[in-house]
């Protein structure tokens, strides 16, 4: 069989690395014209919890990379009760209906309870204390409307491409959320 | 002369080697990730929430057992109620639904919206609390009436019917609604009026129920102050008993009980979530036995079983002339007949 000479093949060594080097060349300047782009917007996605899913396990205190966990406590307001026995705040039996800590269910005495009119009582978060253990999460949907749950503050969270926490996630809570609507809320339908 | 390897020796080929790393190196990786994110083996929560010594009913408090349980026939059960011939009627979806004694189907309402609660008066008369307005059907399943509430907020959760009047329990403007049998609203009991002694209702998630009594008084919950209150016909509180307590001989968590029903003797029977059970106490209000514990509604762990709303969970009762014991579970959707030991 006869070999064809290397003079009559349609594209010479020189053309064929000249080729290539244009074309990673424009393959370069491509893709850092697209990170420069993404860079000036910011990061589209950032991490969430679904408190559908959660599961109240404690996992949101223990494995965040953060010291304190960017995972808090927050209140619907619009489903609380303001049960003067709120389950959230109370263990299950609590001595006297008192803020003294041994009367307190969270660990870090993060929720204020606050008289309103008889009976009723608010319950508000403290983040700068909440460690997002979900212990009054439970408690709260336990016994009464879940107007506690848990989200990732997007003020605190460092939006890692591999969130720690939901890895550890035992109820796949955790998802990818646009930017602009970083949180899923409850609400009620009253 | 060609070498040629023993055939001890013969490894894959190329193709074969990378084709063996990469499907390790996938079975690895996976392996690896899992690993990773599992917690560890007996890895326990340090922030537990744990109420386990309240789900276990005392054998010796159990006065009841279970004869047979039936489904129930639509999704999004609510309540039950028992008719004057010991027929048995369940609110479910947008239908409310009559089973006789043994179980079998009968009549079925359908209606415009979710059905909320029902009640059934001596003369057979059906009514339909819907959540803002109650529609009255003949003992055929006809419809005779549509009864509407003063307030577009109403959201009824109970009734209760007797020979003259009809009682409806609003969870939301927190008050029950005396009705006469023409549909006109001849009273409200149970809102807060210092001046009558009445301290109000308090009802965090809609459960408000009453009951008339064979003596005459009406029984409402009163869940926010986890007690049983007693009423005239006219809105005087002649009394209230309960407490707030995990154990078994009060009211668990913040809102409790939830239901009620009257034993042809008087007694009151009640429905808590949270720890869900079924108890009985005298008509004066002593705790005496408990028809079903927690450890008979696994699925009802939470009070809570909708992301927006807190109607799904829970139970309720009813109770037949011979005494039975209709328990309804919301988030299992099934009825459980339940007759005295012994």
């Amino acid at each position: 069989m006869d070999s064809q000479p290397l003079s009559d093949s349609p594209v010479t060594r020189r053309q064929f690395l000249r080729n290539g080097a244009r074309l990673l060349t424009m393959t370069g300047l491509g893709v850092a014209a697209g990170a420069l782009a993404t860079r000036s917007t910011g990061a589209a996605w950032v991490w969430q919890l679904d408190p559908a899913k959660c599961l109240h396990c404690g996992n949101c205190a223990t494995h965040c990379v953060l010291e304190q966990s960017a995972v808090k406590c927050v209140q619907a307001y619009a489903m609380c009760g303001y049960c003067q026995l709120c389950t959230g705040f109370f263990p299950p039996e609590p001595n006297a209906l008192t803020t003294a800590a041994e009367n307190q269910l969270c660990p870090t005495a993060a929720i204020q309870r606050t008289y309103v009119e008889d009976p009723y009582y608010q319950y508000s978060i403290d983040e700068q204390l909440c460690i997002g253990c979900a212990k009054c999460v439970e408690g709260c949907a336990r016994f009464g409307n879940g107007s506690l749950f848990l989200q990732i503050r997007h003020d605190r969270c460092r939006n890692c491409n591999e969130c720690a926490i939901a890895r550890a996630c035992p109820g796949d809570a955790f998802r990818r959320v646009p930017v602009d609507h970083p949180y899923l809320l409850k609400n009620v339908n009253r | 002369m060609e070498a040629v390897m023993k055939p001890e020796l013969e490894l894959y080929d190329r193709r074969e080697f990378f084709g063996v790393v990469t499907k390790t190196a996938a079975i690895l990786g996976l392996a690896g990730a899992a690993e990773a994110g599992a917690p560890g083996p007996g890895t326990a929560n340090p922030f537990a929430y744990d109420i386990s010594r309240f789900q276990k009913t005392d054998p010796k408090l159990i006065a009841y057992e279970e004869v047979t349980r039936w489904p129930v026939p639509h999704k999004e059960a609510r309540r039950l109620a028992v008719g004057p011939d010991d027929q048995l009627y369940v609110c479910a979806g947008n239908y409310i639904n009559s089973l006789s004694r043994a179980g079998q189907r009968g009549l079925e309402l359908a209606l415009a919206g979710p059905a909320c609660c029902v009640a059934v008066a001596g003369d057979g008369t059906i009514f339909a609390g819907l959540r803002d307005h109650i529609e009255v059907f003949d003992a055929r399943g006809a419809r005779a009436a549509r009864w509407e509430s003063p307030d577009p907020k109403t959201w009824f959760t109970g009734l209760a019917a007797g020979g003259k009047d009809v009682f409806a329990a609003d969870s939301v403007k927190l008050a029950v609604l005396r009705y006469d049998r023409a549909g006109k609203i001849v009273g409200r009991i149970g809102q807060k009026n210092a001046e009558r002694n009445v301290p109000g209702f308090v009802v965090p998630s809609p459960f408000l129920d009453v009951i008339l009594h064979r003596d005459g008084l009406l029984r409402v919950n009163n869940p926010g102050r986890h007690q049983v209150e007693a009423y005239t016909l006219d809105g005087d509180l002649e009394g209230a008993w309960g407490k707030p307590t995990a154990a078994t001989g009060g009211f668990c968590g913040c809102c409790n009980p939830i239901a009620l029903a009257a034993l042809p003797d008087g007694r009151i029977v009640t429905c808590e979530k949270g720890i869900p059970r079924v108890k009985i106490y005298s008509a004066a209000g002593e705790f005496e036995s408990v028809v079903a514990g927690a450890e008979s509604f696994p699925e009802n762990a939470l009070a809570c079983n909708d992301l927006n709303d807190c109607v799904h969970g829970g139970l309720d009762a009813a109770v037949d002339s011979g005494g039975r014991v209709y328990i309804l579970d919301l988030v299992a959707g099934d009825v459980r007949v339940m007759q005295r030991k012994g």
